[in-house]
């Protein structure tokens, strides 16, 4: 660390934080890349099918169908960039990075690995250090924002199907808000602090989710809803409003809204790992390896990002009633409970 | 008739919700195990360019109009194939032998123009039922497609080639000239 800032002639902590900024902004935009790849041949072979195979890197190396994510990326590079003539043009264009930048916000509190000292300094594995103020509050604020850019790119293109996909999406972000909160309101409550480093720190022994089951449910469901994933994707119920919110959007423009909802899956997968699986922490070792407890925290959160794209070809999309009714109420009353029942435990015993 | 729908009512395990999905994802994780540990060959899906599938033996694909071993057309031109065809595609024109009908006791007719137009086909085999003299096929290739619609226009001796490499015959572009009376017709 010294020497490569010292080569670099930047204090080590400057250059920490702009590997980290690297570390954070390349990884989980490479694991929605391939999330993407997963997504299809995942689908493909829990269907019994066998998925894209046939585009060949240098028209020679098949690799399992993952240069079909360079021929997407080029495609839609090239593709003729269309703007339907009614719709509002600045907010058009806008939007997807609205969608975008929030999802990549969000990733930033994360700690993905133990912390370690090294000549008397010590490095912390998330891009914000411990100790900031903001700590889970922040990606859960950012994951709010994200609605703006469904909504914008809805409401913007001046389309029905979008606006309807538009404010099916804004209207389950606030029902499946707060039940989520309160989930993760007792969390806090039991850690004592909101700090992810804390949060993680106090999962040591046990894992969240064993005394957290119910408040787990609840934060996974709403996660779905959140990341506008099956069976909650409302905002674009292909068999219902042609493409929702994206109806009008083609080339760079629709990828990066695609790519948006992946990123957001990845960090609400980095999020439940963090809240209920113990982040970095590996069972039965009480001081794991940094590069073991980076592979702990990776080897899990691909799990989830996983279950993500399980869950979704497993189960069909909910009617729209049937979302409300269950935000809330099972959801709410359920995480309501979950952190009233906690309270009392700890009132009584804590 | 009003069709009455019954209300499904669900007992209590599946109105949780969690169990019968945690259910619903051990399925799919066993296709999903399953497919992906099964060698690709013996997976459903037939990867077409690249392998082709055999087809059924009643499968009615590309005609071939049949011949005798000497190579003359089966065709008696009576146009009971283009009588039969319910998409209208087949145009013959017939021609007669000549002399050696009489004297050599060959068919009366042969077509001169065999035409099939493969766009308008339907591959119904109507024309393979219709035929007295098991002259028309329609046998196993699947694969006709081409750049231009004149190579979609099947003449006679088009026809009359289609299977001839996978069958070991030589491809004739000529009627032969008869030298032996055919056998007795059967009809």
């Amino acid at each position: 660390m010294e020497l490569l800032a010292r080569i670099l002639h930047i204090s080590p902590q400057t250059f920490w934080m702009i590997a980290k900024v690297i570390i954070v902004f390349a990884g989980p935009l490479t694991l929605a890349a391939i999330l993407t790849w997963v997504e299809r041949r995942g689908s493909a072979m829990i269907q019994d099918r066998i998925g894209p195979n046939r585009a060949l890197l240098f028209g020679r190396w098949r690799l399992l169908g993952l240069p079909q994510l360079a021929a997407d990326g080029i495609k839609f590079f090239m593709k003729e960039d269309l703007v339907a003539e009614e719709a509002n043009n600045t907010l058009f264009w806008l939007a997807p990075l609205m969608a975008f930048v929030p999802a990549m916000m969000g990733f930033a509190v994360i700690p993905f690995g133990r912390d370690f000292t090294e000549a008397g300094r010590t490095y912390s594995l998330s891009l914000l250090d411990p100790g900031n103020g903001m700590g889970m509050l922040y990606p859960m604020a950012i994951g709010a924002v994200a609605v703006y850019g469904i909504l914008t790119a809805s409401w913007s293109s001046n389309n029905k199907w979008s606006i309807l996909g538009g404010m099916r999406a804004s209207a389950q972000m606030v029902s499946y808000e707060i039940g989520m909160s309160l989930a993760v309101i007792a969390i806090f409550m039991t850690t004592g602090g909101y700090d992810p480093h804390q949060i993680v720190a106090a999962q040591a022994k046990t894992w969240n989710v064993f005394p957290h089951i119910f408040g787990f449910l609840v934060f996974f469901t709403c996660m779905f809803a959140e990341t506008n994933r099956l069976p909650f994707d409302f905002a674009e119920g292909e068999s219902e409003i042609v493409a929702g919110f994206h109806t009008e959007y083609g080339s760079m423009k629709f990828a990066l809204l695609q790519l948006s909802e992946y990123v957001h899956m990845v960090t609400a997968a980095a999020l439940i790992v963090t809240l209920y699986f113990g982040g970095w922490q590996i069972p039965g070792m009480a001081h794991p390896p940094v590069l073991l407890s980076i592979g702990a925290f990776v080897v899990k959160w691909v799990f989830f990002c996983w279950v993500f794209i399980w869950i979704r070809w497993t189960i069909p999309r909910f009617r729209f009633d049937q979302l409300m009714f269950l935000g809330w109420k099972v959801m709410l009353p359920l995480s309501m409970g979950n952190l009233l029942v906690h309270a009392y435990f700890m009132h009584r015993w804590g | 008739m009003a069709v009455i729908v019954k209300k499904v009512e669900l007992n209590w395990v599946d109105r949780t919700y969690v169990i019968p999905v945690a259910m619903g994802m051990f399925i799919t994780m066993k296709h999903f195990l399953k497919q992906l540990f099964t060698r690709s060959r013996k997976r459903f899906t037939v990867q077409y360019p690249d392998w082709k599938r055999e087809p059924a033996p009643g499968y009615r694909g590309l005609h071939e109009l049949k011949r005798f071993e000497d190579g003359a057309i089966k065709c008696v031109a009576c146009f009971m194939c283009a009588e039969a065809c319910p998409a209208r595609c087949i145009t013959i024109e017939a021609d007669e032998f000549g002399d050696l009908n009489r004297t050599q006791g060959f068919q009366e007719k042969r077509p001169a123009v065999f035409k099939i137009d493969m766009l308008r086909c339907i591959y119904c085999g109507m024309c393979e039922e219709a035929c007295p003299k098991d002259a028309i096929w329609l046998r196993s290739d699947y694969e006709q497609a081409s750049y231009d619609r004149l190579s979609m226009q099947f003449g006679k001796w088009d026809l009359m080639n289609t299977y001839a490499e996978r069958d070991g015959k030589a491809r004739i572009t000529q009627d032969p000239t008869p030298t032996v009376p055919r056998p007795p017709l059967q009809s």
